[in-house]
This record gives C-alpha cells, structure tokens and sequence, in this order.
C-alpha cells in the first residue's frame, strides 16, 4: 500500500470522483441484490413470512452486532497508520460508532415482539454468510488498510429497507408495529449516513490501490449479501 | 489479488448478459477502468440471479432490508 500516487477523491485512471467510480460499479450489482431482497420479502403467506422475518431479524443481529466493533478497530488501526487518508478515516469511524451504538438492541426488541426469543437468537450460531460478510471487514481492516471498510458500509447503508417495508410486512405478517422498529429507523437513517460516505470518499486523498480495496470490498460485500438473502428465503426454519 | 485490467471489460460485462449499451458514456468509463478481480466479481453476482428463478411480482415497498 505504499508507494502509489494520491488523488484526491479522484480515479487515478478515470479522472471520475471516487463516489462516481464506487457507485458506477455497484450499479451492476444492485439488479440482483434488488431482486434477492424482494424474494426474500415474498411468500407464500403469513405464517411463511412471520417466519421468515424471525429468522431475518435472527441473522441480522447476528450482522449487526459487529458493525461497532469493527467501526472502532478501523478507527484504531488508522491512528497507528502514517498516510494522509488516516485522520479523516478515524474521525468518520469514530462518529460512525456513536451513531450506530445500541442497535443491535432493537432488534433483540424487535424480535420478541414478533413473538421470539432474544436469548435464543443471541445463542445461536451466525449464519456463515453472516461471519463471511464480517470477518472478511476484519481482515482488511487488520491486513489491507480501513479504508475498505466504506465498501462495506456502502453497501448495507445502499440497500437499506425501503421506506414503507416496515408498514407493509406488518400487514402481511399482522405482527405489531413494534416488531419493525429498526427497519423503520433504518430506512430513514441510512440514506443520509451515504450520502455522508460519498463526501467523505471523495475528500480522501485516496490512492489508486485504496479505491480499488475499497471498490473489491463493496463487490464482495454485495455478492455475499444477495446470498444471504437468497439463503433466508429458501430456509423453511427447519435449519440453525 | 491482481489490480490488471482486463483486456475489454465491456465485452466480457456483455458477454455475461450485463446491459451495456444501455448505460451512459460516463458509466462505460467506469467500467472500462475494471481490474480482473472486480470483473470476476461482478460477473458472480449475475449468476446469482439463476438461483433467484423468476422475477418476484413484489410490491414497491418490499425492497431493501441491509442493516448496518
């Protein structure tokens, strides 16, 4: 990671902004993670869906519950990094931490009132779609460098739930309002948290190798998303 | 990992059924500039869709749902 040619928020071999290269390549992955989601969101009826949605907020906390901890090792491993990307990088993820701390809470909440178990979905294991998605961050922060870690960050914030996702699976699944908390936050926070990220790239000094960790990282992260939500859908319950 | 860029990344995005002549000029410089590794990447994803099966006649609500 040394020894490459900075530029401001620029593709080195473009010219285009670094937002602009970022977005231009997910563009191509959003059509199937799209559709992955809408699959997981359709079934054959309410039991089917309340169930679905169990098992969704299940993984999710599973998810979730590394997004602060990962936020503040990139924040540390920046201090100990010597680049001009560092200080910016550690500031966003230390204020990214504060904002994101406690919802791992909701949807403990959430899930019991769906009807769950919150002790239960806290012991079981993570889906492995689940570990690969924030394990494969742990490594680039620790091995690579913490800027990847907005490809990531991208893409969860990218596809947040719609804004009306919450009052629809609702209806379908007649559970109460209260089971749909933290998509109903989400749909709100998240759009503004991109935006955000967008600036932030495009300020960074970003070398030619940073965006490109950054740009695998945001591909890896949407391939393994849209599996995770396929395998979601596909799961009749009968699986751990 | 390999930072290359591969010899046509437009014909190889095509090649896997990506709709290329429907993008933007400025787009197709995006995706001129792919290296291997991002190809490959996004060229997984497409096949994902084989496991989607039909298009899923959805609501527009019933979209999204990452959490960070």
């Amino acid at each position: 990671m040394t020894g490459q040619r900075a530029s401001t928020g620029q593709g080195a071999s473009t010219g285009q902004s670094a937002s602009t290269g970022l977005r231009g390549r997910l563009a191509l992955a959003a059509p199937t993670l799209d559709r992955a989601a809408r699959t997981l969101w359709t079934a054959a009826g309410p039991d089917d869906l309340r169930g679905r949605y169990l098992r969704y907020l299940t993984a999710m906390h599973a998810l979730i519950t590394a997004s602060v901890p990962l936020l503040e090792r990139a924040a540390d491993r920046c201090g100990q990094l010597h680049d001009a990307c560092a200080p910016l990088l550690a500031d966003y993820f230390a204020r990214h931490a504060r904002e994101e701390r406690g919802h791992d809470d909701w949807l403990l909440e959430d899930l019991a009132a769906a009807g769950g178990s919150p002790e239960a979905a806290k012991a079981a294991v993570p889906p492995p779609l689940v570990v690969e998605l924030a394990g494969a961050q742990y490594y680039r922060i620790e091995h690579r460098h913490p800027v990847a870690l907005l490809g990531y960050i991208a893409v969860l914030e990218g596809n947040a739930p719609a804004p009306g996702l919450a009052d629809r699976l609702a209806a379908d699944t007649g559970l109460p309002a209260a089971a749909f908390r933290t998509l109903r936050e989400h749909a709100a926070l998240d759009t503004g948290h991109l935006d955000d990220l967008c600036q932030l790239l495009d300020a960074l000094p970003l070398t030619a190798q940073q965006q490109l960790e950054t740009s695998v990282c945001a591909l890896h992260t949407a391939d393994t998303l849209t599996r995770l939500f396929l395998q979601l859908a596909a799961d009749q319950g009968g699986r751990r | 990992m390999t930072g290359h860029e591969p010899a046509d990344a437009l014909t190889a995005l095509e090649a896997a059924g990506f709709g290329i002549h429907a993008l933007t000029e400025e787009q197709h410089t995006v995706l001129r500039s792919l290296t291997e590794t991002e190809l490959a990447l996004l060229i997984d994803i497409k096949g994902r869709l084989d496991d989607v099966g039909p298009e899923v006649q959805a609501h527009s609500d019933l979209a999204g749902g990452a959490l960070f």
